[in-house]
This record gives C-alpha cells, sequence and structure tokens, in this order.
C-alpha cells in the first residue's frame, strides 16, 4: 500500500515534468541542429550545433537584422511599461488603501470593472485612438496601451497588498511629522517589496506575452515586438525550422529565466490577482 | 471587493497640499482608466450600432445592421462553433489537469518549490512562441507527436495532423492553449487545498475512508472556490483565443476562432462597425457565461 502510494506520487511528478518541459526540450533541440538533421526524426540533436544563435545574433541579412530590432522592441516596450505600470499602481494603490477623498469608491469600482470585461473588447477603439493621435508604430502607443490594460490588476494587488499591512507605523511616523510621501518611501514601500515586485514580475511577463495589440498596433518593423515578428516568419516556408526554433528559444529565454528563478513572487502575485 | 475603509488620516489640519494629495496619487490612474479602458468600450458598444468603415464613409447610424450580417455570414457562424470547441475542450481538459497536478502538488517534499516552478513555466511563456514549439511537435514529417504515433504503429508516418480535418484540428490547437492556462488552474486549486485542515483528512482515515473516497467526498468539495475561479480563468482564455490558432493554422481558416474573426473583419475588411458588434457579443458572453459559473461552482467554504 505505501509503497504503490510512493510510485504514484513519482508518476505524478514525472507527468508534471513531462508535460511542462518536453515542448520546451523539442524547440530547443531544433535550434541546436542542422537543417538536414532537424528533418530525420531523431529525438536527441546528433551533431549539435550552435550556427543558428550565430546567425540570428551576428549575421548581417535581413531575418537576423529584423530578429535583433524586435529584440530591442520588445525590451524596451515590456521595460517601459512595467515601469509605468508599476509607478501608478503603487501611488493610486495606497491612496485608496490609507486615504479618504471624495470619488474614491467610484473610481475603485471602475478599476474592478475594467477587470471585468476582456481585453480584446477595446481592441479596435485603442487602435483607432491611437491611429488619431498618431502613435501607431511608436514605442509611446505600444506603452499607453500596455498600461492601461496591466493598471487595473496592478492597482488591486497593491491595493490588498497596503490594506493587509499594519498602520501603526505609519501612524507614528505621521504623529512625528512625516508627510504622507515620505511614509510611502521609507515605510510602506520597504515593507510591501514583496508585492511591488510581484506586480512588476507578472506585469513584466504579460507584456512579454503580448501579441494582437502589438499586432495592430505596429505595422512596420520599427516597433514589432519579438512576438509579432515570429509569428510573421512562421508563415513563411522560406524560413528554415531550424532557425524558426532559435528564433523561438530566443523570445522564451527571459520569461522562462524569470519565472524559474522568481516562481515564489509569481505564484503570490497571480493569486492575489484571481481572488476577487 | 470593497475599498477597505481607510485608516490612519490625522492629516485634516495639514492644509491645502495634504488634501490634494490622494487626487495627486490617483489622477494617472483615473486617465488611463477613463481615456484607455471606459471611453473605448462605450465606443464599443455605440459603434457597434453603426456603419463604420473608413472604405465606406460617412460612419452612420445602423441599428442592428451588424448584428444581421454577422449572422449572415458563414465564416462567422463557423467560427462561432469552433469556439464552442474551444472553450469545451480547454475549460475540462484544464480544469481535470489542474485538479491532478495540485493533487500530486499538495503535501510538502524536498524538490516541491523546483516542480512548481518547472509547472509555471508554460503559464509564463507567450502564447505566439508557444505556438511555434508545438508547430515542431505536430510537424507531419519531422514532429515529435508523429513520430511516437508512427512507432506504436497507431499512425502512419508522415500524416498531416493539423489542417486535415476540423475537429482534430481544433483539438490540438486547444491542447497548447491548455498547456498555456493550465498552470494557472493547478495554483488555484492547489491554494484552496492549503487552505483544508489535515485533522479533516485525519478524521476521515480514521473512519476507514480511503484515499480515493476522502478524495471526492472531502477534497474536491472543498476546493470548489478554487475550482471555480479556475474554471472562470479558463473560460475567459478560451473564448478569447487567438495567438494559437493563429500561428498554427495560419491563413487557413479551419478552426478559426471569434477573436480571429474578429480581426479578420476589422483589420483585414475594415468593416469596424462588424468587429465593434463581434466584441461586443464575445463580451457580453464572456461575462454572461464566468456569472453563470461563478453562480453554479462557487460555494463559500467556511472551516
Amino acid at each position: 500500500m505505501r509503497q504503490q502510494g510512493r510510485i504514484a506520487r513519482w508518476a505524478g511528478f514525472a507527468v508534471v515534468l513531462i508535460w511542462s518541459l518536453v515542448p520546451i526540450y523539442w524547440a530547443l533541440k531544433t535550434s541546436l541542429e542542422t537543417e538536414a538533421d532537424a528533418r530525420a526524426q531523431n529525438y536527441v540533436p546528433f551533431h549539435p550545433t550552435l550556427s543558428n544563435y550565430t546567425t540570428l545574433l551576428t549575421g548581417s541579412g535581413d531575418l537576423p537584422g529584423q530578429i535583433r530590432r524586435a529584440t530591442l522592441n520588445i525590451v524596451i516596450e515590456c521595460g517601459c511599461a512595467t515601469i509605468v505600470t508599476v509607478v501608478l499602481a503603487t501611488l493610486a494603490a495606497y491612496a485608496f488603501a490609507r486615504m479618504e477623498f471624495r470619488g474614491r469608491q467610484v473610481l475603485f469600482y471602475a478599476v474592478l470593472a475594467t477587470m471585468a470585461f476582456p481585453a480584446y473588447t477595446t481592441l479596435i477603439p485603442l487602435y483607432r485612438i491611437m491611429s488619431d493621435f498618431q502613435l501607431v508604430n511608436t514605442y509611446t502607443g505600444i506603452v499607453l496601451v500596455y498600461v492601461s490594460g496591466f493598471l487595473p490588476l496592478a492597482t488591486w494587488v497593491l491595493h490588498n497588498y497596503f490594506a493587509n499591512m499594519p498602520v501603526s507605523l505609519e501612524e507614528a511616523a505621521l504623529v512625528d511629522g512625516a508627510s504622507r510621501l515620505q511614509v510611502l518611501r521609507r515605510i510602506v514601500l520597504p515593507l510591501a517589496m514583496p508585492g511591488v515586485i510581484s506586480v512588476a514580475l507578472i506585469t513584466f511577463l504579460f507584456a512579454w506575452a503580448q501579441f494582437l495589440f502589438p499586432l495592430v498596433l505596429s505595422t512596420d518593423s520599427s516597433t514589432q515586438p519579438l512576438t509579432v515578428v515570429i509569428a510573421a516568419l512562421q508563415g513563411r516556408h522560406v524560413v528554415p525550422s531550424t532557425l524558426l526554433n532559435a528564433a523561438g528559444v530566443l523570445a522564451i529565454a527571459v520569461p522562462a529565466l524569470l519565472a524559474l528563478a522568481f516562481n515564489r513572487y509569481i505564484v503570490n502575485g497571480l493569486l492575489a490577482g484571481s481572488n476577487r | 471587493m470593497k475599498a477597505a475603509p481607510a485608516a490612519g488620516s490625522p492629516e485634516g489640519s495639514r492644509g491645502h497640499a495634504a488634501k490634494s494629495l490622494p487626487y495627486l496619487l490617483v489622477t494617472p490612474l483615473a486617465v488611463f482608466i477613463i481615456g484607455l479602458a471606459l471611453v473605448p468600450a462605450a465606443f464599443t458598444i455605440i459603434e457597434s450600432f453603426y456603419r463604420a468603415n473608413p472604405l465606406d464613409p460617412p460612419t452612420r447610424f445602423d441599428g442592428l445592421g451588424n448584428f444581421r450580417r454577422l449572422f449572415a455570414n458563414n465564416a462567422v457562424l463557423t467560427s462561432m462553433g469552433n469556439t464552442a470547441v474551444y472553450v469545451a475542450v480547454g475549460v475540462v481538459l484544464s480544469t481535470v489537469l489542474g485538479i491532478f497536478f495540485a493533487v500530486v502538488l499538495r503535501r510538502p517534499f524536498r524538490g516541491r518549490g523546483i516542480l512548481i516552478a518547472v509547472l509555471i513555466l508554460p503559464w509564463a511563456l507567450p502564447g505566439v512562441v508557444e505556438g511555434i514549439l508545438w508547430t515542431g511537435i505536430y510537424d507531419p514529417s519531422s514532429g515529435l507527436l508523429n513520430g511516437v504515433l508512427s512507432s506504436l504503429h497507431l499512425a502512419s508516418h508522415g500524416s498531416v495532423l493539423l489542417g486535415d480535418n476540423r475537429w482534430l484540428t481544433i483539438i490540438l490547437i486547444e491542447l497548447v492553449q491548455v498547456w498555456q492556462i493550465t498552470p494557472l488552474s493547478a495554483l488555484l486549486v492547489l491554494a484552496a487545498m492549503q487552505l483544508m485542515p489535515q485533522e479533516l483528512f485525519q478524521a476521515a482515515a480514521i473512519d476507514g475512508c480511503g484515499a480515493w473516497q476522502s478524495f471526492w467526498r472531502i477534497t474536491l468539495p472543498l476546493a470548489r472556490p478554487g475550482i471555480a475561479v479556475a474554471v472562470v480563468q479558463a473560460l475567459i482564455a478560451t473564448l478569447n483565443v487567438f495567438d494559437q490558432p493563429y500561428v498554427l493554422n495560419g491563413a487557413a481558416t479551419t478552426g478559426s476562432s471569434v477573436t480571429e474573426q474578429t480581426y479578420f473583419i476589422s483589420f483585414q475588411n475594415l468593416d469596424f462597425g462588424g468587429g465593434y458588434a463581434l466584441s461586443l457579443l464575445i463580451t457580453l458572453i464572456t461575462m454572461v457565461v464566468s456569472l453563470i459559473v461563478v453562480r453554479a461552482v462557487y460555494r463559500r467554504v467556511d472551516y
């Protein structure tokens, strides 16, 4: 009986590992092969080569240039969107959690309401607004749309975080003559750091995964992120699968490493964000 | 759901600057919410009753014209059927797998942290790139799936998996999305399981309740709040599925989803009115179905 339970548990662990890792392994394997080897059905790369990666990272020509530009774009767009979202959400969440002001309830409900409708509800109007303001094919346009999409969730998670923190320290500091902003910077933020990190990570990963919004908001390679460029390559049969998979591995490297390194923060943030 | 009452606000006497501070703090948020969420949402609702097409100006009131055209459009109707299958397959598979993974990871053991990190990996990756990874697996000649199936003599070598049969195509594409959304389902169910008091299971074991029985009688009912949230997140994701079919199926219309149709109608045919109407429909369906699920599955659990 005990023995059986042990075997069942190990089988369970194996299923989790196989399920999560096999598709990633397969792409990694293909990206390390030559075109000829990839056509044969191998389960391991027989003659592993980094040539696909060196082509993408240092090669000249259209495709490598496009991939490098798209990598730069996705880093800029996700980085800016994350910074702006976290700063604005922190300020607003602190006000919601600790201050009385007119319109507080209404605005808070508006934040919750925007989380209730699916993101693509506003796809077409956002495109038309950005197009009216000449913000199509600009970093600003993409970052504004990302921030508007992620700000409600970030504010909600941070509000809950602040609301669950004891107020006694803050009150003492206020009585001692510290200003609200000093209290926020010196007392609240250091204590709330785990929550802020969670929100930053989740926002960054959401931004990195975006596809339909940047597909619509960037029509040329000047601002197209890696996701859009890779999807476009997939349709072109001239791009060998080995190169395509190398590009895919480059696109998942950053989020995969973040997820593995900071999984605790991500799990906490996800759970805090899902329970409304 | 309510904002907690603000605590510790002795700044009444601190003058004008302190009084205007909260407004200063929330103004950027308010601008984003109103300007780039509420106003666009209102646009979607209003303009779905207008003929809005840059190729056929001017924008003019058209009553239910957009909706009538949508329901007369075979591609849209087919995509609705497809999406229903995406939702059914995706919600069932991600929930069942999520519960299974949660059970596997439930008790503490050495290396659990690593296993959870590996579990959430597919959630963290972009859907389009996951589509690329799985294209390799589904490839007729060099793919892993065909390799395994043909070595088990279940399929002939080189048989086409994607784009041939409508239902098989949809199921295979949805499997890629299930790969992405299952981690969150597992975490939500796992979190609900962590709240269950261990004494309950000990008492059940003393009463002669086997592992299987205590799973069905205790674990599953008590995990209902977590399962409800998992089902809702899976519903929202699958009803709006776009990245996976777009990448895995390309221009082929076999298995296209409603969100793909919204994209084609608005950004290829430039029929914005039709696009507005279709997004409004998806939004309404998403909200209504989520509400029904929450009502049906969610039960408050008190220990």
